[in-house]
């Protein structure tokens, strides 16, 4: 099933440390990283032959662990749904979600998260960024870390593409320390950037000569000064011509219906469809993000209209991702900021939990069909190994191949790891 | 005062005596001798030449680029003392305070919307050049009664809305804010313990200086913005989330350390009744809003001089001394400790005159060195200021040399007295352009603009939008249309550089549109001609400060 062991693209430390300086850039500087311009050659080769690429489902405001991956029915705290069986023996998921039972034995769910912080403004953050160790700078996000380690795929995309409901935009506090280049394109409602289709009264090839020239222009100016103001300049004007060659990407048009039925019309089954189609086109790194999942009131309400979306939309994902063997070389996330508390609170609510929860993935060698871990009978604590996110950091930089136990970004002359130092990945995850 | 605020202040003030200083050795002079003296052997960029020295000038002290009239005039100008004297005359211009009110705008609200009396605020500010002390003042104790000044509360009222369901309105961000902006202190951190890698921002100071704003509101109900306090009458209690150990503290001002709480008996409070029915919010005999603003906004403050030199040499140098800006601390010294010393010295003994000291800055040879380094040597960092640094345009500057190079104002400009602003204020689609224009190139709400950040949404609005491209098509009295007329291929190449990037073109240049223009004609040539200026209005060298 792997096809993307961690132990095949290990590199070794002085190469990494060779790498990532070449490509660092100042804390707060303009992102002077050359992808591919300024790396060895040896490590430019190894980075393109490696394919990898990542899709985070983020649901924001925190998923009840309880109405989802890990039921507790019959107990004080396990609300009115009922557990249903799976396609793994003996392990059974909340009843709102069936398509998802069906695809258990394609997926692999930790319920054994532990992590730090309850409150959304600061633990959205700290979850992203995998909680590392405190070193007084701010970490970048999931898919600025993978935008900065791995670059765009072949395909020259923008590495970090982040599909939300609401604004787009470009969204540079997400590279943290890195560098407001590594921050993440966000399309607002999936649609794309604005003035992405060239008016007709300017041709193919009054644009050609237009561009030429300003590429000229460019190139005078940089000869003998300082590169980066020029290279994040170019870079923009690059990304935008790359992005121009995709606008079918945004044609809702040439969807399929069937595709459109199974996704589901509504905004997460729309957003995750575009998400398949921009993983397929070649984007390193896609975030989608779904709101409004804290659910201090009328929480089981709220879940038997929200489960529903992400079951149909990330099972029909998962479908098509195992169909098209693009399981072998795409990792798919699925979490929150933290869980919900097992106690039911005086408005039918769950609170903060960031005690006990799950987190699910598959895709690009993660071990399909794993359940890891265990919570109490009632839910409120971990009762096996607990997991942080720092752990899971690790796994999966493991299964995109960086070996995050001696991989290191430099801020400055500031050598950082890019996840937590006393955390390791998590073998069990791993096939 | 308290010992560890003590502390800071020491650890940023100069110790040594800077040597062979002259008795009256003016600002300027003395740091070209400490950048000089720092930089030692590194290579060296020359003087800027003419044309880049004056772009320079222009969008740092007037917001914009010249025009083709003002370039030639001042290329041709033989006079030797000609930087000094563009220097004074730009400073005392019409265009330098609406250059400061955008400066400062971005700078103090960083985006986070726009209301006409801060706007007037500034103006005033700026065209009275009043001290910095006292625009901090009118901006941390705003006076209502001052017509002038009154809009300086938004800069705390606009941090006390809410920015929707999931973010309640962020008190602690107000906080941070001021140390930030107005004392170089960032003490985010330092909210629920002691900051776990900043020894010097304790739990302490950011909850002294919290306990400021939690005593205080926006008060609605006029056009203005403005705020009431309550009467404070206990220090604040607080822990830290590590410890639990209770803590007590009265107000505590960065850079100056603790002030008590006065009391007074209850009905005794207030020098003049806060009133009802007249909606007036009275007048209280202890405010600690008044005595943030005493206290912050002093000669005798360390944090409060050098915050403001250094985010002002930040502008003109395109480093701060001390990076990053808002994060002043002893285990971050200045990259160059006596400059930081003297420019916070001399600032101070100049009664806080911004205009003073962007003119000691911009007489410098370190501000009038090249952004290019000829020859083989490697390019040094930054912080040596032995190349001048390239600087990120605003969006305001952006939009206003966008107005100037395509020929936009020269075409609408009925008479010769209308400002910039006039003539685009007056024209509707103007207007509309300009809104566009801050929208595309600004950064979104509450992120510092310090870095150059160029993005794809911004490259594809220069390339695809049709009032961007508008621009670039001949209309009477535009660049475009102007170039059209010069059937000599030399005169229009000549003309073209000189209203977009304010320089005469080089040898290669003339080469590069002589290639493209060879054997056009008509409107084949036309196209071209517009072509040509597209390429350089999106070149780097447009769109940045070097």
């Amino acid at each position: 099933m792997s096809h993307c062991r961690s132990w095949e693209h290990d590199w070794s430390r002085r190469r990494m440390l060779g790498v990532l300086a070449a490509g660092s850039v100042g804390a707060g500087g303009v992102g002077a990283a050359g992808l591919g311009g300024l790396l060895q050659p040896a490590m430019a080769d190894e980075l393109a032959r490696n394919d990898k690429q990542i899709l985070l489902i983020w649901l924001d405001g925190g998923m009840s662990q309880l109405e989802s991956w890990d039921p507790k029915p019959n107990t004080p705290f396990g609300g009115p749904f009922r557990s249903i069986p799976t396609t793994l023996p003996g392990i059974h998921v909340s009843e709102l979600m069936p398509k998802l039972a069906r695809q258990m034995k394609r997926l692999a769910v930790v319920r054994s998260m532990k992590t730090e912080d309850a409150n959304h403004s600061s633990g959205v953050p700290k979850i992203m960024r995998g909680h590392p160790r405190n070193r007084g700078v701010p970490y970048p996000f999931f898919g600025s870390a993978v935008a900065k380690l791995m670059g765009p795929t072949a395909s020259g995309l923008p590495p970090y593409v982040w599909v939300k409901p609401g604004n787009g935009g470009f969204i540079s506090k997400h590279a943290g320390f890195l560098g407001a280049r590594y921050g993440a394109l966000a399309l607002g409602d999936g649609k794309p950037p604005p003035n992405l289709v060239r008016p007709d009264s300017i041709s193919s090839d009054a644009d050609r000569v237009r561009q030429e020239l300003r590429k000229k222009f460019n190139r005078q100016f940089a000869d003998r000064r300082q590169g980066a103001f020029n290279e994040a300049n170019s870079y923009v004007y690059d990304v935008a011509q790359i992005l121009m060659k995709h606008v079918e990407l945004f044609d809702e048009k040439q969807l399929k219906e069937t595709d459109r039925q199974r996704y589901g019309t509504h905004d997460l089954g729309r957003h995750m469809l575009l998400a398949r189609r921009l993983i397929e086109a070649g984007v390193r790194f896609v975030q989608v993000t779904s709101y409004g999942w804290d659910t201090h009131g009328d929480n089981f309400n709220s879940h038997a209209s929200r489960m529903p979306k992400v079951d149909q939309s990330v099972s029909a994902l998962i479908e098509d991702l195992f169909d098209r063997g693009l399981d072998e070389r795409v990792l798919v996330v699925v979490m929150a900021e933290f869980g919900r508390t097992p106690r039911i609170n005086g408005s039918v609510g769950r609170d903060h939990w960031p005690n006990a929860w799950s987190v699910a993935m598959t895709g690009c060698g993660i071990r399909t069909g794993t359940v890891v871990g265990e919570t109490l009978p009632d839910g409120t604590d971990v009762k096996t190994t607990p997991y942080d996110i720092g752990h899971m950091f690790h796994t999966w930089f493991s299964a995109v191949g960086l070996d995050s136990a001696k991989a290191q970004y430099t801020n400055g002359t500031q050598p950082l790891p890019i996840a937590h130092d006393d955390m390791h990945k998590v073998d069990e995850l791993l096939s | 005062m308290h010992r560890r605020v003590f502390l800071l202040a020491i650890s940023l003030t100069g110790i040594a005596a800077p040597m062979a200083q002259a008795a009256d050795e003016s600002l300027h002079a003395a740091i070209d001798r400490l950048i000089d003296a720092k930089a030692g052997d590194t290579a060296k960029a020359p003087a800027a030449d003419d044309a880049e020295f004056l772009r320079r000038v222009m969008l740092d002290l007037a917001g914009r680029i010249p025009t083709s009239a003002e370039t030639a005039r001042f290329l041709d100008d033989k006079t030797a003392a000609k930087r000094d004297v563009l220097i004074d005359s730009l400073l005392a211009g019409e265009d330098h305070p609406r250059r400061m009110q955008e400066l400062f705008h971005a700078m103090l609200m960083e985006r986070r919307g726009e209301h006409a009396e801060w706007t007037k605020f500034l103006r005033h500010a700026f065209a009275k050049n009043l001290p910095w002390d006292q625009l901090a003042r009118a901006m941390l104790a705003p006076d209502s009664a001052d017509e002038n000044l009154r809009g300086a509360a938004y800069f705390l009222t606009a941090r006390l809305t809410k920015e929707g369901a999931m973010a309640p309105v962020d008190v602690p961000g107000l906080t941070r804010d001021v140390g930030r902006l107005l004392a170089g202190v960032d003490l985010g951190c330092a909210q629920c313990h002691d900051h776990v890698s900043i020894d010097d921002y304790k739990q302490v100071d950011f909850q002294g200086l919290h306990m400021i704003f939690e005593n205080m509101q926006s008060r609605g109900g006029g056009t203005f913005p403005a705020v009431t306090e309550r009467v404070m009458q206990k220090d604040r209690e607080f822990h830290s989330v590590f410890t639990m150990d209770p803590r007590t503290t009265g107000l505590r001002i960065p850079g100056a350390g603790d002030v008590p709480i006065q009391t007074f008996p209850k009905g005794e409070e207030y020098s003049v009744a806060p009133d009802r029915k007249a909606k007036t919010p009275g007048v209280l005999k202890f405010s600690p809003l008044k005595e943030l603003a005493q206290g912050l906004a002093a000669k005798g403050n360390p944090l409060f001089a050098r915050n403001i030199v250094n985010r002002l040499w930040f502008v003109m140098m395109g480093r701060g001394l001390v990076e990053p800006l808002d994060l002043f601390h002893s285990a971050n010294p200045p990259s160059h400790p006596q400059l930081l010393d003297r420019l916070a010295t001399e600032f101070t003994a100049h009664d806080f005159d911004i205009k003073w000291l962007l003119g000691q800055l911009a007489r410098t040879g370190c501000y009038q060195r090249s952004s290019r380094l000829p020859g083989e040597a490697p390019l040094p960092e930054a912080k040596t200021y032995a190349v001048a640094n390239q600087k990120r345009l605003s969006a305001e500057q952006l939009f206003w040399s966008t107005m100037i190079a395509t020929g936009e104002i020269s075409r609408l400009k009925p008479k010769p007295a209308t400002g910039l602003e006039q003539v685009v204020a007056e024209t509707e689609s103007l207007a509309a352009l300009q809104k566009q224009f801050l929208k595309t190139f600004s950064n979104p709400p509450r992120e510092p603009e310090v870095d150059f950040a160029p993005t794809v949404k911004g490259a594809l609005y220069l390339m695809h939008d049709k009032s961007v491209l508008a621009l670039l098509k001949p209309q009477s009295g535009n660049l475009v249309e102007r170039l059209s007329t010069l059937d000599d291929t030399g005169k229009m190449a000549e003309a073209l550089f000189l209203a977009v990037v304010s320089r005469r073109p080089s040898t290669s240049d003339r080469e590069a549109v002589g290639r493209l223009l060879e054997k056009k004609v008509g409107v084949a040539r036309g196209e071209a001609i517009g072509q040509l200026a597209w390429a350089l209005l999106t070149s780097t060298e447009f769109c940045v400060n070097h």
